[in-house]
């Protein structure tokens, strides 16, 4: 599905009672299938974008639709239905008082309400499931197949981004956000769930939004990179486009308040790939 | 001697839902629920009401299952939908129980003569009307362990413990954070108003100050049982949160035997429960402050 983003606004209050304006006005559009890097400095508004359209964050004004739905009018765990998210802390993504294959069960159950009647006729994890995330775990190359009933507490973080990503894409969401979800890993469990990440968005074909500090990241993976700044897009590139950057030319936007390039002025950004 | 460790193991057995309540609000949604101490005496008060009035026991049980698991539903309801801390919503919950538990009795002591019919067809393995109330509660106790086991096996399970575990992961994996805290607190209260509810047809009578310090004792049983088994899996800790019951109420009877007085019971309670937080401590990291660690 594609996401469209239209006039949103978004502030909060400073200590002091005076009140920050973020996101004034702001339009975004991806396409569906895309996929995008966000990138830029702390406090540009990459975070809360993705908040604000998981719904951890209500707008002051503006829609985000995903496809025809109005994702404003639904409540965070409503949108979740839609919507996978892998958060940067890896003890946030997953539940770490359960084991890996309940984590499981309970993405895969994501699109079902379990606190209805539903919910109390499905007994969880039964043998088949077990079988079912064993394969899924083994097809995905994930190492964790043998691991199923172990609390994910006891797994190492790259261990749990990993299970955090796997979680978010199961079911085939429509729209997969990913908040920094390598930046608390080390280069080899980053390598690891980077390359997953890449291998997964290809394989289903999820409209993506993926935000980095990596440049690296920034100029290796992805259809589109866009840049943020105080809540305005002041970047947008192509893949294409993408190559003739380097990560210096790139660092050198950092904390530039002025258009980078025209592409960013339009709210649907380059043309899919 | 025989009838005061089995009048222990009885008494545990009528607490052991206060015990499964309270486990599952502290340990599974990991909710400090304060309305234990108010539904504890509304189920007390309002089986007895009834079942003085003629409604059958097992009628009268399940009227203060119900209204346990209302007076849950609106600890529940303030906390989730008004955002009231959730020590507040207890304890105004439960104020607020202690007036409609007495408006529902009618006064503040109700004595309960007869021995409910249906305890008294059971077998007494010899030992008399303890006996045949061992039988009774262990047949109840079993089947609320089974219950609650099978509960927290399914979806609705795992979503309540999810929801404990990591709430902003719960939510984003679509778990309504409201209607589960509501129906988790509600469920709990229920249970520990049937143990209210058992309490009062074991020891014959329901007063409306029943319920006072039921918080500190469920959580007593909880941690004894916990240190005792070192549960791995959900049937597990639910068998040990009633061993915890029973054996909690034989260290108070023991108390009671070593000369204690019956004036001292809360006392003693209170004062069990800090050397079972210590010995949780000494054998559980994580079950007590961590802070209390430091020299």
């Amino acid at each position: 599905m594609s996401l469209l983003v239209e006039q949103l606004a978004w502030g909060h209050p400073l200590p002091g009672g005076d009140w920050q304006q973020l996101f004034r006005d702001f339009s975004f559009h991806c396409p569906q299938g895309q996929f995008v890097v966000v990138i830029g400095s702390n406090g540009s508004g990459k975070s809360t974008l993705l908040n604000l359209v998981a719904g951890t964050l209500k707008a002051g004004a503006g829609s985000i639709h995903l496809g025809d739905r109005a994702l404003e009018r639904r409540r965070d765990h409503a949108r979740a239905r839609w919507i996978g998210r892998v958060m940067q802390n890896p003890l946030e993504g997953s539940c770490p008082g359960l084991t890996v294959a309940e984590n499981l069960r309970l993405a895969e159950r994501r699109h079902r309400p379990a606190l209805g009647w539903g919910g109390l006729v499905g007994l969880h994890p039964n043998g088949v499931d077990r079988r079912r995330y064993r394969t899924l775990l083994e097809d995905l190359g994930v190492p964790l197949a043998h691991r199923l009933d172990e609390p994910v507490g006891q797994l190492s973080g790259g261990q749990r981004q990993t299970l955090s990503l796997v979680m978010a894409t199961l079911g085939s969401p429509e729209l997969l956000l990913l908040d920094e979800h390598t930046a608390a890993l080390d280069p080899r469990a980053e390598a690891s769930v980077i390359a997953l990440t890449e291998r997964l968005v290809r394989q289903l074909g999820t409209t993506t939004l993926m935000v980095t500090h990596s440049l690296d990241q920034a100029l290796t993976y992805g259809d589109r990179l866009v840049m943020l700044h105080e809540g305005r897009l002041i970047g947008d590139w192509t893949a294409a486009e993408r190559e003739a950057l380097s990560p210096e030319a790139l660092r050198g936007f950092y904390g530039t308040a002025t258009m980078v390039n025209p592409a960013a002025q339009s709210s649907d950004g380059p043309a899919s790939p | 001697m025989l009838s005061l460790w089995l009048g222990a193991y009885d008494q545990g057995l009528a607490y052991a839902g206060l015990a499964l309540g309270t486990y599952l609000t502290l340990r599974v949604l990991n909710f400090p629920d304060l309305t234990v101490d108010g539904s504890f005496a509304l189920g007390g008060g309002a089986a007895a009401m009834l079942i003085s009035e003629g409604v059958p026991v097992p009628l009268s049980l399940a009227m203060a299952v119900f209204f346990g698991f209302l007076a849950g539903m609106v600890t529940g309801l303030i906390h989730t939908r008004l955002g009231v801390n959730e020590l507040f919503a207890g304890i105004l919950t439960t104020t607020g129980l202690y007036s409609i538990t007495l408006r529902l009795m009618g006064r503040s002591n109700i004595p309960l003569t007869d021995t409910p019919a249906g305890i008294l067809h059971l077998p007494d393995l010899g030992m008399g009307l303890d006996g045949r109330w061992a039988v009774g509660f262990s047949l109840v106790v079993f089947g609320l362990v089974l219950l609650s086991a099978l509960l927290l096996a399914t979806d609705f399970g795992l979503a309540l413990r999810a929801l404990g575990n990591n709430p902003t992961m719960a939510r984003a994996n679509g778990i309504n954070q409201r209607r589960g805290l509501t129906l988790g607190i509600a469920a709990a209260n229920g249970l520990v108003a049937l143990s209210g509810a058992l309490v009062a047809t074991y020891q014959g009578f329901a007063d409306v100050t029943m319920g006072i310090g039921s918080l500190i004792l469920g959580l007593g049983m909880v941690i004894v049982g916990e240190s005792v088994l070192r549960p791995k899996s959900i049937p597990w800790a639910l068998g040990a949160v009633v061993l915890g019951a029973v054996l909690f109420r034989a260290l108070i009877a023991m108390a009671l035997q070593l000369g204690l007085e019956p004036v001292d019971l809360k006392l003693t309670t209170a004062l069990l429960l800090l050397v079972a937080l210590a010995f949780g401590r000494l054998r559980l990291p994580g079950v007590s402050d961590p802070g209390g660690t430091h020299r």
